[in-house]
């Protein structure tokens, strides 16, 4: 544990030293692990899966911010449903429009968890969303969940639908359309896995902001075991098919990606090095400002002015 | 000459401008009724182009439907049921919205109220 904690500090004080670029690779990787991940499940239009593109792609994120993923993402998701049927990009586009308008509105920062939700559904670990969101977030993360959920499940379906037919007249678009639509909104397994993830960031939330010792470590454990007990008891009430062996692993798999998150990320305050320019009468000043390397942990979490 | 504890409270009051800041100060320049208003304006306006693009979906979906009963449908009863939905959706954002914002303006004014602190006790500092 000695050990663990050490490796801890030396990447917290690597960090504090080189934020800006750390942060910037992050974005990178980040960037590129989306796009492969759409191209791999959506891939329909050839020019789109060069690797240059998406490396390319990926380094421009490195210098834009972090919700320009969401925005690139969205784009080329749209565009390979485009090279496979009009119709469902057509469904996906407008889905997105609407999430934009009655959810990124209120809470543009939480965006990245609607982008990483897909991405763990795709790296069959769904089930460490809901956790590290109820760590990370607030209560309103359970509804970022929940889009990312109604996201994933979408361009999914809407990918595996078979609607790439030649859309001949009105009466045939708009049948197909309803199927679509109709296969979307009666998803069973969609609307099981949204609440059981809605629900379990709410517990994850409550528990880890509760006065209680090991509230985190309580909040991940109880987080996985209610949502396995969710979807569980849920499937069998909503008569949904369930694969129990995915739902064990995948709570298994999401417990240690949790309790790591919690070690590096959540249990840290990355205060950075910041080179700040102001001036008075008299003087410029050029300063920068190095962070004391403190080891008091995530009771710092509450920050005075500035820390 | 340098003065040591104005440099540190200047810097510190140039890093919180950097970054919360950067969003929380000019939402304590509002009045809480303009900030408010203004933004549930905004969410009125985006439930409606939502709703907008809910109710084109549903109309392609059932075009055919629609075609063939195009004389016989009661085109009054249809309306007044979306404008019955359309109000009930506005209504439950513009108070979602309304709870939202007056949570976040009040947060900008006390996240704003130390920097402010910070500045009085700078101007106090060139005072003496």
């Amino acid at each position: 544990m000695d050990n663990l904690i050490s490796i801890r500090d030396r990447i917290k004080e690597v960090y504090s030293g080189y934020a800006t670029y750390i942060d910037a690779f992050f974005r990178f990787v980040l960037a590129l692990i989306v796009y492969v991940m759409v191209n791999n499940s959506v891939g329909h239009m050839e020019a789109l899966k060069s690797p240059v593109l998406i490396t390319l792609l990926a380094l421009l994120n490195a210098v834009l911010p972090a919700n320009a993923i969401i925005i690139f993402a969205a784009i080329l998701t749209v565009l390979h449903l485009y090279a496979y049927s009009l119709l469902c990009a057509g469904v996906v586009v407008v889905l997105f429009v609407l999430l934009f308008l009655l959810y990124f509105r209120f809470s543009p920062k939480d965006s990245l968890t609607v982008v990483l939700t897909p991405l763990a559904f795709a790296m069959h670990v769904p089930y460490a969303v809901p956790i590290c969101a109820g760590l990370s977030g607030s209560p309103y993360s359970c509804v970022s969940v929940a889009c990312g959920a109604v996201a994933y499940y979408v361009v999914n379906y809407v990918n595996m639908s078979g609607a790439d037919i030649e859309i001949e007249d009105v009466e045939m678009v708009a049948s197909t359309l309803r199927n679509l639509i109709n296969g979307i909104i009666g998803n069973k397994n969609m609307h099981l896995v949204i609440y059981a993830f809605m629900a379990t960031t709410l517990v994850v939330y409550v528990i880890r902001r509760s006065k209680i010792n090991y509230s985190w470590i309580i909040a991940i454990f109880s987080g996985a075991v209610f949502d396995l007990l969710f979807i569980l008891v849920g499937s069998a009430v909503m008569h949904t098919s369930v694969s129990v062996l995915a739902l064990f692993t995948g709570t298994l798999f999401a417990l240690p990606i949790a309790l790591i998150l919690m070690f590096f990320v959540f249990m840290v305050d990355y205060s950075r090095t910041e080179y700040l320019q102001f001036e008075d009468e008299e003087y410029y000043y050029y300063v920068k400002a190095v962070p004391k390397i403190s080891s008091g942990g995530f009771e710092q979490e509450e920050r005075n002015f500035r820390r | 000459m340098l003065d040591k504890d104005k440099i540190i409270l200047m810097t510190r009051m140039a890093s919180y401008e950097a970054t919360e800041g950067k969003k929380m100060i000019p939402i304590a320049g509002y009045f809480r009724s303009d900030y408010v208003g203004f933004n549930i304006i905004k969410s009125a306006v985006s439930v409606t182009l939502a709703f907008i693009v809910i109710v084109s979906v549903y109309l392609v979906c059932n075009a055919d439907k629609f075609i063939s009963e195009f004389y016989e449908a009661n085109f009054m009863d249809v309306v007044s049921r979306f404008i019955n939905i359309y109000g009930f959706v506005l209504i439950i954002y513009i108070l979602v919205s309304y709870i939202v914002y007056s949570f976040k303006y009040t947060a900008a004014r006390k996240s704003v109220r130390i920097y402010q602190k910070a500045l009085k006790k700078l101007i106090s500092m060139y005072g003496r």
